[in-house]
Formats: structure tokens, C-alpha cells, sequence
């Protein structure tokens, strides 16, 4: 999933305020004799979600949550944004789903069991739960036929998801032999449901590990074929956008006979609501499900909707709050915040194509140039970010075997702060003898316009004058800097700043493979924005895609990890945590296995 | 009259023509995202790309494009569908438009409430305490960015997040149809924000208007005839004074049923200005498109009535 969670600052606040004032509070500095060293700011007692207690919460009450955000998609078969997870993983049963705390194994969700894995990985076969039901206007129990429409409707273009492609098209008759998907939404022969509580995927590859990570996503959520094939064949889909039914323990708001809840339950760009799924059954769901309602405000600056959080009693802001914001709640209100590790990185992509970015020692000259430390700063201190060192982030499998927080130990890596002697070091090892860059090409750069991103941007053109590139900058929204700039490898964008790759499920390849992947290069709609296409790269790609087991998985991917290290095939920014800010009244429990957001299922009122 | 009011309404017919195709072209021609791209979510395969380019017409030419959709405003008023929703634009700003009337309607109430009075009694009482303070005043509110003059509303007034917790809080706007009470406690705030500055305007401008009218030969003649000096005043200065504020007043009507966007989103308030943001920031040109004939056609209409309005004031722009 893409790092498109911004990490907003309203406009008119001061970047930086946070660190600033926050640092001068720490007790610890990274450098002992270093006055310009990061200084690392305590957590304090319950500001950490490690260890947060999931259960025994209290049942009842309305939670009023504040999204600056809206939805961008609520059909489980199209979500594919963090904010769509959070309803999704509430009023949906996917076949497998993570506990808030346990990143690394997905718990049996619609599924019984876990996966039975035979053929030497490329059969996987699931039995499902006899006695879970669709909520209204659907209300009978679900079956693995039901599992199985949901999948094969990820291929249909009127619903078009995402990531059926990566993750389900090592399904035999999904894809044709030069990878293309031929599925349209009609059955898959490798889909078999031989009774209805058993589904059997039969694989082209022994790719079993990937397939099994991908289980804990919204597309295995079941739909009822009878309920949504109508809506299925509207350009595009109604499902999700008009109609919904539900499996988990909340529902949209909807007309219980038709299923209708737009306008309803949910008022695009307004709010939403969330009531009990009266079909839902406690005892077949690990989620508790305290809350008896979720009514969710849509809009509103940022700044303002986390003030209305803390200052409140059963409320709590959904998305990354402001730096104010948060700066506010670590000093006066230190029990209503926490800060979750492991929620994404940033990294500046280059393209390693084309122009002066083709040499691998001009890429290692500008990482060793870029103060990481700094960004960190701009970012609002050591609370909400930590220097980048390498691209498998905290809390994802094999983020320890690549080098953990130091990360490879090599020279253009070590220094965080920024060391323009390495970096002019390996610009004469690139053939500009006097350590600066002489060539006549203008670094192309484009950024997207929030103000933490071009704080970002401004640390990394520092470095890259400070090599003497000439560079010219432009700053436009996320939408059209991905869509018609980063994107399309015909720009020949030279550098994109602040981009990143979030897990899909928790295994290092959905961190790597989509952004460095060589064959993953297209000529729209781009994410490999580097245009990374190294033989040796690729080729051990495809080769730790099939490997099975977590512990061999993890470290074929940190192996890679420092192969990209090695060929520094983007320059790393940060390393982020998610502050979440929670009322006085509400136990939140965060998502620590996603970017850290809360979890409704499991979040009480006190 | 009747003459002098067709060809205003023709003109503006012909002012609306010139806007659709303008802001048509410079969606194409100034840098935004790809919609089909947007509309196919991330990483939408190539092909699913153009399944959606092709869905939504925007494999064609653009002056192909360009004649279907004036076509289809004509003929069928039909301003398209959000690319992401899917849902028809006519809806969605219909949807929205309440909300926005109620700020604006409400905001230029205010404004006249509390601009035209300050005018009056800053012009009549010039260089007092009072005409230096309410001028003071009304510069500071001039300056001060909306957005900005917004947050520190809240910051001070706001029931949940203010020092002094007075007034409705950002967020808790809702339909006057649902409950009128409510409706009109979240709209205070809004109202006086964006009231603000155009009432420091309007004072500044009737004050400027009215010390001119009172020094000319027709005051001088009626006090002479022995009115009353408060029939002086408002009868024959403040008639005279006030036309630069129809002017004013219809262009700010216009341009507020166009969408506070600003005002908008500090209050969370969900009107056509927020609709118009966030479809800019997805590039959802039938949105954009949509919204902005709507801003243009109350624009031109508050024009018009502005013309029509000033003729009757003043009876030598009448067309003979």
C-alpha cells in the first residue's frame, strides 16, 4: 500500500516547534559530545501501545470520532487505503486478521484454522467458520462460495482492485503465462469450493507463504454473489459505493431491507456511522466489539479536530494529528496520546535510469550528503520519526537481519547527520575529480505541496547543492505528483521526495517488491518511481518470493534489503511513528500491525 | 427597463458560455492529476487505467469531450458524474448548496447589520473616539486572513476547544430542516467570521461615500428646508452614499454562493466551497466544472440584480 497517510502541519504553524521544545526536554542525546546531535525524547508511562491491553474493556457507549479524511473506498473488493482499512477490518471478516499488538501472525478470522499448505506451496486450502452470517438485507450463513466471489470479483474491472494482480495472480487462470491478468471477474479455475465451508486455491508457483499473507486482506472478505453480481456489472461497481452488507461486528448505518446506506450511514465528505451487525455472532470473533456505535465526523482542519479529540470525552481523531497538536498532548494531556512504531517510511526516489542518478556512486554520494537527522527534525522530533537506514522499516519481518536502526554499516550509511566529505568521496569514485558535480543536467525534482513534505524536500536539495547540482523544484498536490509526474517514467522526474511503500500484510516482500522491482516498471501509475531495474536485484527477488517459512522469508528480504542499501536505489528520509490522540473517556487500542491507527473493534470507553 | 434587463441576461448567458470553456481548458492545460489514474486507485494496472479512460470519455478529443458536455448541460441539464462516486454532480451540489446559502445568506446579514451602522455613525461623527476605533478596528479585521480570524474563534469561543466556551464548536453544523435551533448555534461563529471582514469594508467604504455625499449642495438645500437631521441623513445622504455597497453586496453574494471554502473547512461546515477543494484535489473535473458554473451563475445573476437594483436607486443609469 502506498505512504499516502501525509503527515499534515496546517498552514501558519511553525515546522519544527515541536522538536525544538520537545528536544530540549530529552535526557539523552544520540552523540555524546555533539550539540547539534538528535536528542531522543522519553516516552511517558502509556504512550507506548506495546503491551496495551486489548480486552476487559468496558461495553457500550457512542464513540465520536474525528477524520479529517474522507473514505475512498468502502467495497472490501477496492479498499486499499488506511483509512478504508479501519471500517473494513470493523465490519468485515476477511478470512485471517492480526490482533492490534501481533505484528508478524495473522489469527484465523472467517477462517478456522490456518492454511493447510501442500504440493510443495502451490495448494493452499482453508476451511471456514459454519456459523457466521451476512448482516442485512443478506442474513444467512456464509459459505466458501461467498469467499470465493469476492475474490474473483478483485479481477473484474468495474471493481479493479489493486492488488489482486501481486498477490492472487499466481492462482492458476488468473494470469497468462507473461503475467497478465486474464481473470474479469467471472469464476477462477484455481478458486475450487468443494463444500461450503472449505476453499482451495491452486497456485502456477510455489508461492504459498505470499498467497497465505494475502488471505488477511479485505478481498477475502466474503460478498454474496446473488446480493452484489447486479451491482458488480454497473461501470463501475454500486457495491460499496451504494450498497453494502457486512460480516463483522459493525455495519454502516443502512436500510436493513435493501442493504442502501449511502445517505444513510454514510454522507461522502460528511460522516459516517458504524452500529452493531445484529447478525454478528461474539463467540465466532476474536473481537470484542465494546462500542455499541462509531459516529465518524468527516473534514475539518486538522489543528482544530485534534484539540476537539483532547478536549473531549468519548472522542479521538482518526488520522495523523499536527505537530501542534501533538506537541500539546505529550506536555499537558500525556495520557490521551500514544506514539506506535513501525507505521511506514520515506525515502526520496531517484531515478537510477536515466541522467546523473545512473551512477551508483552519485546515488551513494547524495544518501551520504542528505542529513536524515534534520528531516527528522522538520518532521517534529524523535517522537514522530527516526532517521532512515535502510528500507524493510521497524515491525516488519527481517528489519532486524538487514541492520535494525543502524542499518548496514556502510560508509555513505553511518553518519545520519550528513557527511559532505564521504559524499564528495564518492563523487570523485563517480568521476567528478573535485568532489562536486560538473555535468550540465538540472535535477528535475517534484514534491507534493504539504508543508512536511517540503521541509523534507528543502533538506534534501540543501544536499544535493551542496554537491553542486543545479536543481529545479516543483511542488504540486499527492494526486497529480503521483499521477502525471512520479508516476510516468516518461517525465524522467529525477527525484521524488518523501515516498514510501507501507506492508500490505507482514512480510518484508509487499515492502520491497512494488517500488524495486524491475519488471513492476509501467508506463502509468507507476511505484516503482526510481525505475529500479537491477538484474541481480530482480533476480533475487524472484527468487526469495518463493521461499517458505517466516524466519528463511525474513532474512532472503533483508538480504535484499542491503542489496539496495548497497546500491543506493533511493535516498532514505525517515523512519515514522504515528502519534494517535484519544478523550479523556476512551481506551484506544492502536493497529499496531497496520500504520498504528486505532482499531474500533477493540477501543471501549472507560 | 425591460430592454436594459434582456441584454444584461444576455450577456450573462454569454459570460457563462465563456466560463465553461475556459475552465475547461485550463483543466487540460495546467497541470493535474490524471482523473482515470485517481478514479482506478493505486496501483491500478495500465490496462484497468484505460478500461476506465475509455468508461469515462477521456480517451476522446478534447473538443469532443468539450461539445458532450455542453450538450448535455444544455439539453439535458446534466452536469456528469463525480469520477470517484459516481454519483451525479447535480446531486452532490444540491446536496451541499443549503449549507452553503445558510453561511452566506446569514454572513452578509451580518455584515450589513454590522458594517452599515458603523459606517453611518463614523461618517456623521468623524474624527471621534468612536470613528477612530471603529476604523482601527475595521483594518485589523481587513487584514486578518479568514482562515486565521477562524481558528482564533474557535480558540476563544469554541464550547469545546475555547477559553470562553460560548458558541458551537467546528463540526457540529447541521441542516435547518433537522433542527433549526442547532442549526443556527453552529452558524454563529461562522457568520461573524466571515462577516468580519466584509463588514470592516462596507464601513470603511459607506463612511468615505457619505462624508463626500454630506458636503454636497442638495444636503445643504434639505436642511435648509428645515428636515430633520436624521431624515437628512438617511433619506438623502445614506440613499445617494449607499450604491458602491449594492455593488459590493451583489458581488459578495455571488461569490459566497460560490463556497467559503476557508470558512468552510475551519467550521466544518459542508458546503459547495469544500466540494469544489476536495474535487480540485482529486482532479474531479465534472465536480470542478460544476461548481464553478454555479459560482459564475450566481455571480452573473447578483450582477444583474445589482444593475437592475442600481438603476432604481439611481435613475440617471436608467436607459432612456
Amino acid at each position: 500500500m502506498s505512504q499516502l497517510i501525509k503527515r499534515w502541519v496546517t498552514p501558519g504553524l511553525v515546522l519544527g516547534a515541536t522538536a525544538v521544545t520537545l528536544a530540549a526536554c530529552g535526557s539523552s542525546s544520540s552523540s555524546g559530545s555533539n550539540p547539534n546531535a538528535l536528542k531522543q525524547v522519553p516516552l511517558k508511562a502509556g504512550e507506548s501501545p506495546t503491551g496495551q491491553q486489548m480486552y476487559n474493556g468496558k461495553k457500550g457507549g457512542t464513540l465520536q470520532v474525528y477524520n479529517q479524511e474522507d473514505f475512498e473506498h468502502l467495497d472490501s473488493g477496492q479498499a486499499y487505503f488506511s483509512i478504508d482499512y479501519e471500517a473494513m477490518y470493523a465490519t468485515e471478516r476477511p478470512l485471517y486478521s492480526f490482533m492490534p499488538n501481533n505484528q508478524t501472525l495473522a489469527s484465523p478470522d472467517l477462517a478456522v484454522a490456518q492454511p493447510v499448505v501442500t504440493d510443495a506451496g502451490k495448494t493452499v486450502t482453508v476451511h471456514i467458520r459454519p456459523n457466521v452470517r451476512f448482516g442485512p438485507p443478506v442474513n444467512r450463513v456464509v459459505t466458501s462460495a461467498d469467499v470465493a466471489y469476492a475474490i474473483e470479483r478483485g479481477a473484474n474491472p468495474n471493481v479493479a482492485n489493486p492488488y489482486f494482480g501481486p498477490y492472487f495472480g499466481a492462482i492458476v487462470g488468473a494470469e497468462n503465462s507473461k503475467g497478465a491478468v486474464i481473470a474479469n471477474g467471472g469464476p477462477i479455475a484455481g478458486i475450487t469450493t468443494p463444500n461450503p465451508t472449505t476453499i482451495v486455491f491452486k497456485l502456477t508457483t510455489p508461492s504459498a507463504s505470499l498467497l497465505i499473507g494475502a488471505l488477511s486482506l479485505p478481498l477475502t472478505a466474503p460478498v454474496p454473489a446473488s446480493f452484489a453480481k447486479p451491482m458488480d456489472a454497473q461501470k463501475p461497481t454500486t457495491y460499496g459505493s451504494k450498497y453494502l452488507v457486512a460480516t463483522g461486528p459493525y455495519m454502516f448505518k443502512a436500510n436493513p431491507k435493501t442493504g442502501a446506506f449511502l445517505n444513510i450511514g454514510y454522507f461522502p465528505g460528511k460522516s459516517a456511522t458504524l452500529v452493531r451487525n445484529p447478525n454478528w455472532n461474539p463467540k465466532t470473533d476474536f473481537r470484542p466489539a465494546y462500542l455499541d456505535q462509531i459516529d465518524i465526523n468527516i473534514g475539518g482542519d486538522q489543528t482544530v479536530i485534534g484539540r476537539q479529540a483532547l478536549a473531549g470525552n468519548d472522542t479521538l481523531q482518526n488520522d495523523t494529528p499536527s505537530s501542534t497538536v501533538v506537541k500539546l498532548a505529550y506536555q499537558s494531556y500525556p495520557s490521551q496520546i500514544t506514539f506506535t512504531p513501525g507505521s511506514g517510511d520515506h525515502y526520496m526516489a531517484i531515478d537510477n535510469q536515466h541522467g546523473p542518478f545512473k551512477n551508483v556512486n552519485v546515488r551513494r554520494a547524495v544518501w551520504a550528503a542528505v542529513d536524515r537527522d534534520a528531516i527528522v527534525r522538520v518532521l517534529g522530533g524523535t517522537l514522530v520519526a527516526a532517521p532512515m537506514t535502510h528500507f524493510i522499516y521497524p515491525g516488519v519481518a527481517g528489519y532486524d537481519q538487514a541492520g535494525g536502526a543502524a542499518g548496514p554499516q556502510v560508509p555513505w550509511n553511518v553518519d545520519t547527520a550528513g557527511n559532505l566529505a564521504t559524499a564528495e568521496k564518492y563523487m570523485k569514485l563517480a568521476g567528478f575529480p573535485s568532489g562536486k558535480y560538473t555535468g550540465t543536467s538540472t535535477i528535475q525534482l517534484v514534491g507534493e505541496n504539504a508543508p512536511t513534505d517540503v521541509a523534507r524536500s528543502e533538506v534534501e536539495v540543501q544536499a544535493l547543492t551542496s554537491l553542486g547540482f543545479k536543481v529545479h523544484t516543483t511542488f504540486v498536490d499527492q494526486a497529480t505528483m503521483y499521477s502525471k509526474y512520479c508516476g510516468v517514467p516518461a517525465q524522467n522526474i529525477d527525484a521524488c521526495p518523501a515516498v514510501g511503500w507501507i506492508r500490505d500484510f507482514a512480510d518484508p516482500q509487499t515492502v520491497l517488491y512494488v517500488p524495486f522491482w524491475g519488471p513492476a516498471i509501467v508506463p502509468t501509475n507507476n511505484s516503482n518511481w526510481g525505475q529500479v531495474n537491477d538484474p541481480a536485484i530482480n533476480a533475487a527477488m524472484d527468487k526469495a518470493a518463493v521461499v517458505v517459512g517466516a524466519a528463511a522469508r525474513a532474512q532472503a528480504w533483508a538480504n535484499i534489503d542491503k542489496m539496495l542499501v548497497n546500491d543506493a536505489v533511493a535516498v532514505p528520509e525517515d523512519f515514522d511513528l504515528q502519534p494517535n490522540v484519544e478523550g479523556k473517556q476512551v481506551r484506544g487500542i492502536d493497529d499496531i500491525w497496520d500504520i498504528g491507527t486505532w482499531d474500533y473493534s477493540f477501543t471501549s470507553l472507560k | 427597463m425591460l430592454t436594459f434587463i434582456i441584454r444584461r441576461i444576455l450577456w450573462g448567458v454569454l459570460a457563462m458560455a465563456i466560463v465553461i470553456a475556459i475552465t475547461f481548458l485550463l483543466f487540460y492545460v495546467l497541470p493535474s492529476a490524471n482523473p482515470a489514474v485517481l478514479r482506478a486507485g493505486r496501483n491500478a494496472s495500465p490496462k484497468t487505467i484505460a478500461y476506465i479512460s475509455a468508461e469515462l470519455g477521456l480517451d476522446k478529443p478534447i473538443y469532443t469531450q468539450f461539445w458532450d458536455y455542453v450538450k448535455n448541460i444544455v439539453l439535458h441539464f446534466d452536469l456528469g458524474y463525480s469520477y470517484y462516486s459516481s454519483a451525479s454532480v447535480t446531486s452532490l451540489i444540491s446536496d451541499r448548496l443549503p449549507a452553503t446559502i445558510s453561511l452566506a445568506v446569514g454572513a452578509i446579514v451580518v455584515t450589513l447589520a454590522a458594517g452599515l451602522p458603523v459606517g453611518i455613525i463614523s461618517a456623521i461623527k468623524r474624527r471621534t473616539f468612536f470613528d477612530r476605533a471603529s476604523m482601527s478596528t475595521a483594518l485589523v479585521f481587513v487584514s486578518a486572513p479568514t482562515y486565521w480570524l477562524g481558528l482564533i474563534a474557535l480558540y476563544l469561543f469554541a464550547s469545546d476547544i475555547g477559553r470562553f466556551k460560548i458558541f458551537d464548536s467546528s463540526g457540529t453544523y447541521v441542516p435547518l430542516t433537522t433542527d433549526p435551533g442547532r442549526w443556527f448555534g453552529s452558524l454563529i461563529l461562522p457568520w461573524l467570521v466571515l462577516a468580519a471582514g466584509s463588514a470592516a469594508v462596507y464601513a470603511r467604504i459607506l463612511r468615505g461615500s457619505l462624508i463626500d455625499v454630506m458636503g454636497e449642495d442638495y444636503i445643504r438645500t434639505a436642511r435648509a428646508k428645515g428636515l430633520r437631521e436624521r431624515r437628512v441623513i438617511m433619506h438623502h445622504g445614506v440613499r445617494s452614499a449607499i450604491t458602491p455597497i449594492v455593488t459590493i453586496v451583489g458581488l459578495d453574494i455571488g461569490a459566497l454562493l460560490g463556497g467559503a471554502v476557508l470558512t468552510e473547512t475551519v467550521f466544518d461546515i459542508p458546503g459547495i466551497g469544500r466540494l469544489n477543494y476536495e474535487a480540485i484535489t482529486q482532479s474531479n473535473f465534472p465536480i470542478v466544472q460544476g461548481t464553478v458554473l454555479l459560482a459564475a451563475l450566481f455571480i452573473i445573476v447578483a450582477n444583474i440584480v445589482v444593475d437592475i437594483g442600481y438603476a432604481y436607486l439611481d435613475p440617471r443609469v436608467r436607459p432612456t
